[in-house]
């Protein structure tokens, strides 16, 4: 750890993908540097690449390149499996597996990089359902039966639980009403106050807990003043 | 009629067998199905094959060459390599060599094992036990390896969502690929199950007829079949199993994302 250094900085994204038959550069040399307690925002037109953004910082899109660093550290003495422990991308579609909720809730600590720590107990996670308003979840729900607004801080309640420094968050609360959008964002903000960072792409509302936001569009990204589009 | 022979057929009654293929094509114009010609070409087919099959068997049983016996077992395993792999279009490219290595592996063990430790032959490559029992087994196993490797890369697509979910917790290839390899050997292996379950009561299976008509004694027919049957399950099993571990990384990058439909055509 670099003391002073952001908790992730991300210079010279480029990153191509193809539509219509030919290769488009939609990133061309795109930056950003998020510290701790940051809750940005990112806006853009459709297929500006804010998407793709997100997948280059959690290491997810093989064939883009990017010079990245977490607390000063380069990504390059960071195995992939482990930066995406540390910077946890939630994507747009809620997927969770198949089975319970506890279990989905419990998943990432059965992976092999994460052997070695502490599984939560039933108790543990109990509590965090209840948390995030979700007492009524019982951890033996099987998940093919939950709201798609449940699904959705289920789906999210299982990467905070995993402890990552930066949380990516692709639309977070695209189809959900709006007391689950307040429940989402009241989520992230505590998050980033316990010293992480949130990147999160918005649509359709603006996050009250925005400390600053951006606009991504012609590969580039620009500060804008907190909550304009 | 011998006791302990065959019965064989005359060459002008192999011509009348075409008569009733005749039939068929006549129904299919009367009822316009559009298969006359299909009928026709795959009956003419049929009859080439096959004869040039039975000349080309009856040279090398003559002949008995130990390497044309595994310049044969090579030919026929290549073969149902590129059956497999038509099978699966979604496979990645590049596929050849590990289903290839899989069908061979486990077809050429199995046929040994059959013919030096079970039938005994006294000499290792006797054509006219080990053709056949290859056949036998690469047929079959080849049904089920090109079932286990098509359900795995479509089952994978299948869950490029929640693969991508998964990928972003910290999951490994392994851990990211490990239900669709499930559901992929079980699909690989449930039809030589339901076989071994349904057989002598649902049908009476090929080799066993075939041994019956050519005079030999049905429990004889019946030992032959119960080995082969077993023989044949368990090299789907390892080739099945074989081919879907040596495939399946395929399908994900170095860094471990999973190449999706969108990933895969940007590749290209």
């Amino acid at each position: 750890m670099v003391l002073g250094a952001p908790l992730l900085s991300a210079t010279g994204i480029v990153a191509s993908r193809r539509a219509d038959g030919r290769d488009a550069r939609i990133l061309d040399g795109a930056a950003i540097a998020l510290n701790a307690g940051d809750v940005v925002e990112l806006r853009g037109p459709s297929g500006a690449g804010k998407t793709t953004l997100l997948l280059v910082l959690a290491r997810l899109l093989p064939g883009a390149s990017a010079l990245l660093a977490l607390e000063g550290e380069s990504a390059a003495t960071i195995p992939p499996d482990v930066w995406r422990t540390r910077v946890a991308l939630l994507p747009q579609r809620t997927v969770l597996s198949d089975g319970s909720v506890g279990s989905n809730l419990r998943l990432p600590f059965a992976l092999k990089v994460r052997a070695g720590e502490p599984v939560p107990t039933d108790e543990n996670l109990r509590i965090a359902l209840e948390d995030v308003g979700l007492a009524d979840i019982s951890l033996e729900r099987d998940t093919r039966h939950l709201s798609v607004g449940q699904l959705a801080r289920v789906a999210l309640l299982r990467v905070l639980l995993a402890a990552p420094r930066i949380l990516l968050l692709d639309e977070p609360d695209a189809s959900l009403d709006d007391a689950s959008a307040s429940a989402v964002a009241a989520m992230t903000a505590r998050f980033a106050a316990d010293g992480g960072a949130v990147l999160r792409v918005s649509h359709l509302r603006t996050d009250a807990a925005a400390t600053a936001s951006y606009r991504l569009a012609d590969g580039h990204l620009r500060e804008v003043s907190a909550g304009a589009s | 009629m011998p006791a302990d022979g065959v019965v064989a057929i005359a060459w002008p009654q192999l011509a009348l067998a075409a008569g009733f293929i005749l039939i068929t094509a006549a129904l299919s114009l009367a009822l316009g199905l559009g298969l006359a010609k299909d009928i026709s070409v795959a009956a003419a087919r049929t009859y080439l094959q096959l004869l040039a099959l039975g000349l080309v068997l009856r040279w090398v049983f003559a002949t008995r060459i130990w390497w044309i016996v595994v310049v044969l077992l090579g030919l026929m395993t290549v073969v149902a390599t590129r059956i497999v792999l038509k099978r699966a279009p979604d496979a990645p490219p590049g596929l050849f060599g590990s289903s290839f290595l899989s069908m061979a592996v486990t077809s050429v063990t199995v046929t040994f094992a059959v013919t030096a430790l079970i039938i005994r032959v006294p000499v290792w490559y006797e054509p006219r036990y080990v053709i056949p029992i290859a056949g036998m087994v690469l047929g079959n196993s080849m049904t089920g390896i090109a079932l286990a490797i098509e359900r795995l890369f479509s089952d994978l697509d299948s869950r490029a969502e929640e693969i991508l979910a998964l990928t972003a917790l910290g999951a490994n290839r392994w851990e990211l690929a490990g239900a669709s390899v499930r559901t992929a050997l079980r699909a690989g292996l449930i039809p030589t199950i339901n076989s071994m379950a349904a057989a002598g009561i649902v049908f009476i299976p090929g080799m066993m007829t075939g041994q019956i008509l050519a005079g030999a004694d049905p429990l004889d027919a019946t030992k032959y079949q119960i080995v082969v049957m077993l023989m044949v399950s368990a090299a789907t099993a390892v080739g099945s199993i074989m081919a879907v571990m040596l495939t399946y990384r395929r399908r994900f990058s170095a860094d471990g994302v999973f190449l999706d439909k969108g990933l895969r055509e940007g590749a290209s």
